[in-house]
């Protein structure tokens, strides 16, 4: 068992949890305590200021009680015993067993558990990450005198979670951590472009380098994107980089595979279960196990313990994701996607690190592969549609190939759409290269939740525009 | 604890400006499928922002200014918050600023009373409207919806004498149409964000919704197509509150030189062929989603005049960007408010043109204005006769795009958006790909 140690007030708030869940248990109704710590430092420097800030802390319990039908809950800020006690009564006294459910609650486990790290964040003074970050944003300026501005954003997340129901006693640390690096050019005529790059992980320190041939390629792709096109619409032969194949998989059958989307008939994928959806090239995952992806955990917010699920397999999609509702009103499989935004918001099923499996064509076999195409190098955000199956994934930086070499011409922004089916056919090969890319994941217009995606490179058609 | 917190702040001389927000917030969720309700919630959430200033001087000896921050919860160790504020503003050195003074704040009114005294009933009601209303429409069915209420109360003090407070009602509504033929189903998600009841519409939201619903069933793919492009209602409204003009009017680029835009000088690199651009950041709109009596520094709300006739008029700009740029503070951006045009819609429809009615998701690069984005219901408009489609993007300039449209002389509140009702883009492309 990992070495844990609990903030002391969700630590002594632990003590008590049985005792709490089994009165809600009492009720003939499913009743489970999460505790919640999310908090987090951000520190930013650029050319002309720079900033140490504590996010808001997300420190709350809540108390769910489950009676088959509807999902109960009171939400509380911070870990106070005798509020969290009131709130237990509370729910008890509104609620009743209805008919016998099913409920999904999964086998008895127990466990403490924490993200491996060679430098924690935590043995470091704020201080000393303020100067490391004063020391990457100084490497960068040298390389990049001739820039508008340089942003240096380091942000770390640090969570904390408690769950408990009859049959779980689970306790974990995931420390997440994030750096990215902005540089800003401008143009003679008053233009301004920038590039992007990014590192992330569930990890320490350690994760978040860049060498100095990285920080000038950085540069050199912020100058370029100065004199960016606009690429020619219309339907392109396209390879994405492992950012970029992610983002198309989050937004396919990703989001569309979350089964509290069967429940509400938004996902078209219920309907294709156990049928062709893409290339026989094609298999996807989602795993929240994966060591040091930046969406991993080891129990989700329902929790369930964490490990992968494959949802297309050689082509064929096998199956969805789900949190504790959807699985249960609709008879599946418990994976662990129960997440939360935070203590304020209810459970979803939500993606946690969610990939195409790695091909064996070599990268430079799929380039060469290439008379005319764009290599779409670097996402910008995404947008999924699971019942019109459509997709959009809109690209920073999109370089032109040319007789399998990628030429100097730039296009920016590019956006990647079309029929979801229609583009997962469409890919002729995978590489054998693989990557994940950390970002942050909404349920529409909302829900945020850390996630990552990525894949290897992809050969396949798209509509660019 | 308020007190205690205050007493704290003044009692380190480190400290040289602080200022304090107590933040209390009580919101009821309900989400609802089409066979009953998935789940109830109550969330009740209460905090303390700690934001401090203090001198730092830096090894060549220059003076500069630090600031620090902290959360503290109920029964958290007041003394170690702040002094973990204080250790945080110590460690940065930017050019001195300072806080903003007290001020005559403005009345905007921004909750709604009904809502606060029984937020658990009014979603409940709200619920049961909403599935009245789509009944309507009976080629539609309501799968899903969630509703959110909330009771938002800010007190701001800080060192300088603010002593400010205000209350606030939110509410949002989601919820899905499904519509089928022959075994194919097709869906209208609407999202709407609001601060009272009245404001949401759901009559005219379900059935605008329905028939979306409805066309998308016959929806077919789009031709490429270069011309006229019209955005009515959430659609202006979600592209006009596009980052571009945020980011580029802001002080804060400004300071940092990631923005060209100077005051007096066109906003626009090419030359302008519609109507010219007048545009407020507007934070006194009442009941607007973005609306405050005073920011989160205490800055005053305003209808700050943004762009006259295509030029910049004033940047936007908090206390620090102010004091660096030597200008006065206006806070945060609030919501976007546009100018009318001098055409009925009725006339700007009258032309054959394309017509975004829903967008995947808008968003344009912040910088440079350029977008392509995904159309998820368009509709080809010539007379009377609107032939709908599906997918293809739409591909422009936000910057150029506005320099080449025409407004409506109606004008709407939705949300964060107040404006026109309508606007005609001169010169847009639809690409339809392969």
């Amino acid at each position: 068992m990992a070495e844990l140690v609990l903030p002391p007030k969700m630590d002594l708030l632990r003590k008590d949890l049985g005792d709490l869940v089994s009165h809600i248990d009492a009720k003939g109704v499913y009743g489970a305590i999460l505790l919640s710590s999310r908090r987090g430092l951000r520190i930013e420097v650029d050319n002309s200021v720079e900033s140490v800030i504590q996010d808001p802390p997300r420190d709350g319990s809540v108390v769910t009680a489950f009676d088959g039908e509807t999902v109960h809950e009171h939400s509380l800020c911070g870990f106070d015993a005798v509020a969290t006690e009131k709130r237990v009564k509370e729910l008890c006294n509104t609620i009743s067993s209805s008919k016998p459910v099913a409920f999904r609650i999964g086998p008895e486990r127990k466990g403490v558990y924490a993200t491996p790290m060679e430098i924690d964040p935590a043995s470091l003074t704020t201080e000393q990450k303020l100067d490391r970050c004063r020391d990457l944003h100084r490497r960068t300026t040298e390389l990049a005198r001739d820039v508008i501005n340089v942003r240096l954003s380091y942000i770390e997340g640090n969570e904390y979670s408690v769950f408990r129901s009859a049959k779980a006693d689970l306790a974990q640390r995931v420390q997440r951590l994030v750096l990215y690096l902005v540089v800003i050019v401008g143009g003679p005529d008053g233009s301004r472009a920038y590039d992007m790059a990014r590192r992330s992980g569930t990890c320490g320190w350690e994760g978040l380098e860049f060498t100095d041939d990285e920080l000038e390629s950085l540069v050199q792709s912020a100058h370029a994107l100065l004199g960016a096109e606009r690429v020619e619409p219309g339907e392109h032969t396209v390879i994405t980089s492992p950012g970029v194949s992610g983002v198309l998989c989050h937004e396919s059958f990703g989001h569309g595979v979350e089964t509290d989307m069967f429940v509400k008939e938004r996902a078209r994928a219920a309907r294709y279960l156990g049928k062709v959806v893409a290339s026989p090239l094609v298999s996807i995952y989602d795993d929240p196990s994966l060591p040091g992806g930046f969406g991993s955990y080891y129990f989700d917010d329902e929790g369930w313990l964490a490990s992968p699920t494959q949802i297309v397999e050689a082509g064929i999609l096998r199956r969805g994701i789900t949190d504790l509702y959807s699985a249960t009103v609709l008879g599946l499989e418990r994976t662990a996607n129960g997440r939360r935004q935070d203590f304020t918001r209810k459970a979803y099923a939500r993606m946690s690190n969610t990939f195409f499996g790695r091909g064996e064509t070599p990268v430079s076999d799929l380039f060469a592969q290439v008379e005319d195409g764009v290599y779409l190098e670097k996402w910008s955000s995404g947008m999924e549609d699971p019942l019109g199956w459509g997709v959009q994934v809109t690209c920073h930086v999109g370089r032109e190939i040319k007789n399998g070499k990628v030429t100097e011409r730039v296009f920016s922004p590019v956006a990647l759409t079309g029929y979801v089916p229609k583009v997962l056919r469409s890919i002729s090969a995978v590489g054998d290269s693989f990557a994940l890319e950390g970002g942050h994941c909404g349920k529409g217009y909302k829900e945020t939740v850390r996630a990552s995606d990525g894949g290897p490179h992809l050969l396949l058609r798209a509509r660019l525009g | 604890m308020q007190e205690r917190i205050r007493k704290e702040l003044d009692s380190r001389p480190e400290v040289m400006a602080w200022s304090l927000a107590h933040i209390t917030s009580r919101e009821h969720q309900l989400y609802a499928v089409a066979g009953g309700t998935e789940s109830r919630r109550a969330v009740a959430n209460e905090y303390y922002l700690v934001d401090v200033l203090r001198q730092v001087v830096d090894s060549e000896g220059t003076v500069g200014c630090g600031r620090g921050n902290s959360t503290l919860l109920g029964g958290d160790d007041v003394c170690a918050a702040v002094g973990e504020a204080a250790t945080r503003a110590g460690l940065v050195h930017n050019p001195p600023h300072g806080l903003p003074e007290p001020a005559e704040l403005p009345q905007v009114p921004l909750a709604e009373e009904g809502l606060r005294d029984d937020p658990a009933t009014t979603l409940a009601e709200l619920d049961e409207t909403l599935r009245a209303e789509v009944s309507l429409h009976p080629q539609v069915r309501l799968t899903s919806a969630e509703f959110f209420a909330e009771q938002l109360t800010t007190h701001l003090t800080n060192s300088c004498g603010i002593d400010a407070e205000q209350r606030e009602t939110k509410l949002y509504l989601e919820w899905v149409l499904i519509a089928e033929r022959n075994g194919d189903s097709v869906e209208s998600f609407v999202s709407v964000t609001r601060r009272r009841v009245e404001d949401l519409d759901l009559r005219t939201h379900s059935a605008r919704h329905a028939q979306f619903a409805v066309d998308l069933l016959s929806a077919g793919s789009p031709r490429d197509y270069s011309g006229s492009v019209v955005l009515r209602g959430e659609a202006l409204g979600e592209f006009m509150n596009a980052h571009v003009i945020k980011l580029l009017s802001s002080g804060q680029a400004k300071y940092k030189q990631e923005t060209s835009w100077e005051i007096g000088q066109p906003i626009h690199k090419t030359k302008v062929v519609g109507d010219p651009l007048t545009l407020w950041a507007n934070r006194r709109l009442p009941f607007g989603s973005e609306s405050s009596c005073f920011d989160r520094e205490g800055l005053p709300a305003q209808r700050l005049l943004l762009v006259r006739d295509n030029s910049l008029a004033n940047y936007t700009a908090d206390q620090q960007y102010a004091e660096y740029l030597s200008i006065q503070p206006t806070g945060e951006f609030g919501n976007v408010e546009v100018g009318s045009g001098p055409t009925s819609a009725e006339d700007l429809l009258s032309e054959p043109h394309v017509e975004v009615a829903v967008f995947s998701w808008f968003n344009a690069n912040p910088l440079t204005g350029g977008f392509a984005c995904e159309i998820r219901l368009g509709y080809l408009v010539d007379g009377n006769r609107r032939t709908p489609f599906k997918g293809g993007m739409l591909v422009g300039n936000v910057l150029d795009a506005l320099a080449n449209v025409r407004w409506s002389a109606e004008q709407g509140f939705f949300g964060d958006y107040k404006g026109p009702t309508t606007a005609r883009f001169g010169e847009l492309i639809v690409s339809a790909g392969g």
